[in-house]
């Protein structure tokens, strides 16, 4: 992987975020004034790499603790508790790491509650980073620590490394397609080196989807109903922002486009039952039924074909809502001749909208009630249609 | 003036011209006599002379000036109680032309109010009672709430028996000079279900056209009204076109401004009109009532209803 081949080694190797470096540079002369440092901000912004290039500058061992390892309070002791006393045994000094510190969860019981205990005990700086830090209970380790927030890298910088590496690795791309990649990475150094690798395997730039992109609705009908069903279909429609009202217009629109018979009744099966866990959810406020919805829109739909459907299919916009505005709109005279039909005839312009057939043939049938009613030219014109 | 809406035209001016009511109109005309009027509750079905006899009432009671003394609100337009209270201060501030230290408030269709809209309206009932008297009218007084009742004298109107209905129609067809055959006259008796308004109606719509009536041409006349080309949505459907029997559904749905329970309950008759197995026949109806009970369980008729032209496809068998 291009991102591991080419991580930074030392402060000079770390683009686009000078400020930072400075910092840490004051932090390890005042050390232990303050003992730890909290590196904050988003993915990709180069905190761990900045951490080891620390190590890597201070010639230290780096000792590193993060998600993936357990850390409640016993871990935290044994990893860091003890490397934060002894001499290490090669090196003369030791870095200790605190990776992804908002990844403490609930089953790491008292980690946190060690870990400020072990800044003031240790003899070697801490080290912690994480995305978000101001969750109120980061609190405490915020007192205690220096904190550096690293913001997202400038394309320019992320454009200037990855031009650097396309040269390293020979690979001959335009200027302009580097620069695209670099401003679709969003400030995140290593989504940018893992797009890079992937035009070196033969890809058009074009087709790199921009980082957090959300998923269109064509995407979305390209997935359900020509794919055939992903795993992760599930995940389908909590990739987007669009609404799932809008999604299941969408759907029921473009159905006969691409199902005909059993997978049509399929498909029209599944779209009614979501509808019927749709109204659940409105009628007894029971979100769970969300869960419902949602798989018979997307896996329902998705499973009701027999085989999956390369190449393009053009999917018609929704047009039953346009529909249903432009009768309303006509509607309008209806209602206004029904007013003035039920105050005339003492009924409710309820009644008078239902008998709607029989009342237009007897106003139609004679001018002078179409006086009486004092009905307008358009309304006149509007019956006689 | 006289009206050219012959529900208007025709429409009662005194107690004797209102039909089928003997019992109701004795006591109204009672009460009316004495001037000591309370608040009234008329209860029965539509078209059975609940308005007739408010407006009779209040004619009898203000002679010429009835118009100045009366206001007749229709609950179930008049969505808002704010509303209601708001016309019913506005008329109520000002006192009574004439010798009746009151004046009258016709309520139409106040069943349809809700429960909140109810109790308010028993509040202004008593705020008011000194110089306004309240006339409601309902369908079903069970949905009206017990302090509303119990403020009320009520009266009953019956639904309109056959000779009632015939009385009312022939006196109109001898004055518009219309021909009535006694297989018509029977046939606007079974169609209007004993409401008289529908049944004027009907004569007058049947009148447009032809002016000897008789049991075809009402037949016919009824016939335009029913949504006839849901037989054609489903042959669609069939033939296995399913956009084109959507496409159609949605047109007479808008058109017609019909709901999907009406749809269903439609194409549940059609099923056996259609040319296919009776086989078929049995298993298309089941399917209709599932789907009739997911529109009532589901939140989109339509998409209910195109479940249901799938299945119809599917049944179809028909071209690709």
């Amino acid at each position: 992987m291009l991102c591991d081949k080419y991580k930074p080694l030392c402060f000079a190797d770390i683009k686009g975020q000078e400020d930072s470096v400075i910092k840490i540079k004051v932090f390890m002369k005042n050390f232990p004034i303050k003992k730890s440092i909290i590196l904050h901000g988003p993915a990709g912004t180069g905190k761990t790499s900045l951490a080891y290039a620390l190590a890597k500058e201070m010639n230290a061992e780096i000792i590193e603790i993060n998600a993936s390892d357990l850390r409640d309070r016993e871990q935290m002791k044994k990893i860091i508790g003890s490397a934060s006393q002894q001499g290490s045994l090669f090196a003369k000094n030791k870095v200790l790491l605190i990776d992804e510190v908002d990844g403490i969860t609930k089953d790491d019981r008292g980690g946190l509650m060690e870990l400020l205990i072990l800044i003031d005990k240790t003899s070697f700086p801490i080290i912690i980073t994480a995305n978000d830090i101001w969750n109120k209970k980061f609190a405490p380790l915020r007192q205690k620590s220096e904190l550096i927030e690293m913001k997202d890298i400038d394309y320019r910088d992320i454009f200037n490394l990855i031009k650097d590496v396309a040269k390293k690795e020979q690979m001959n791309s335009s200027d302009e397609a580097l620069k695209i990649l670099a401003i679709k990475a969003n400030g995140d150094i290593r989504a940018a080196l893992n797009d890079l690798q992937t035009i070196t395997e033969g890809t058009n730039v074009d087709s790199i989807d921009e980082r957090d992109r959300e998923l269109s609705i064509f995407n979305i009908l390209r997935i359900i109903f020509q794919d055939i069903t992903r795993n992760d279909i599930l995940e389908l429609l909590d990739k987007t922002n669009i609404d799932l009202d809008e999604i299941t217009l969408w759907i029921e629109e473009n159905i006969p486009n691409v199902y005909k018979k059993e997978e049509l009744y399929d498909a029209f099966n599944a779209l009614s039952k979501a509808d019927i866990f749709n109204k659940r959810i409105i009628r007894q406020q029971y979100w769970r039924f969300l869960t419902y919805r949602n798989m018979l829109l997307s896996a329902g739909i998705s499973v009701a074909k027999k085989q999956g459907r390369l190449g393009f299919i053009k999917y018609t916009k929704p047009t039953r809502i346009l529909k249903i505005w432009i009768i309303k709109q006509k509607n309008i005279y209806k209602k206004s001749i029904s007013q003035k039909y039920a105050y005339h005839c003492h009924i409710s312009i309820k009644t008078a909208m239902k008998e709607f057939p029989f009342i237009k043939q007897i106003i139609i049938s004679n001018d002078k009630i179409q006086k009486e009613l004092k009905l307008e030219q358009d309304e006149i014109l509007y019956l006689k249609e | 003036m006289s009206s050219e809406v012959w529900t208007e035209k025709y429409r009662p001016h005194t107690f004797e011209e209102i039909f089928g009511q003997e019992e109701v109109v004795k006591r109204v005309k009672n009460l009316t006599n004495s001037l000591n009027i309370p608040h009234l509750l008329l209860a029965g079905p539509a078209g059975t002379g609940k308005s007739s006899m408010a407006i009779v009432l209040v004619k009898e009671l203000y002679g010429e000036k009835w118009k100045d003394n009366y206001l007749e609100l229709n609950a179930s337009d008049e969505r808002g109680i704010d509303v209601v209270r708001q016309k019913v201060k506005d008329f109520a501030r000002t006192k009574s032309f004439g010798k009746v230290p009151f004046k009258v408030i016709f309520l139409d269709e106040a069943d349809a109010l809700t429960k909140e809209a109810q109790q308010a309206l028993r509040r202004t009932m008593e705020n008011f009672s000194s110089n306004c008297r309240f006339v409601l009218s309902c369908n079903y007084i069970s949905k009206l709430i017990d302090p509303i009742q119990s403020r009320c004298v009520v009266l009953r109107f019956r639904l309109l028996d056959k000779k009632d209905v015939e009385k009312v129609i022939t006196r109109i067809a001898e004055q518009e000079k219309i021909e009535l055959t006694p297989d018509g006259l029977n046939e606007l008796y079974e169609a209007c279900e004993g409401d008289c308004r529908r049944a004027i109606n009907l004569l007058q719509v049947t009148t447009s056209v032809s002016r000897k009536i008789t049991k075809e041409i009402i037949e016919t006349i009824l016939g335009k009204a029913k949504p006839k080309d849901i037989h054609a949505v489903l042959n669609y459907a069939l033939a296995g076109n399913f956009k084109s029997a959507r496409d159609k559904l949605l047109d007479i749905m808008l058109k017609e401004s019909i709901s999907g329970i009406d749809v269903i309950k439609n194409i549940q008759k059609e099923v056996w009109n259609l040319d296919i197995d009776p086989v078929l026949k049995v298993r298309l109806t089941e399917k209709t009532g599932e789907i009739e009970f997911r529109i009532v369980e589901g939140s989109d008729e339509f998409i209910q209803l195109e479940a249901l032209l799938a299945y119809f496809v599917l049944v179809g068998k028909g071209k690709e």
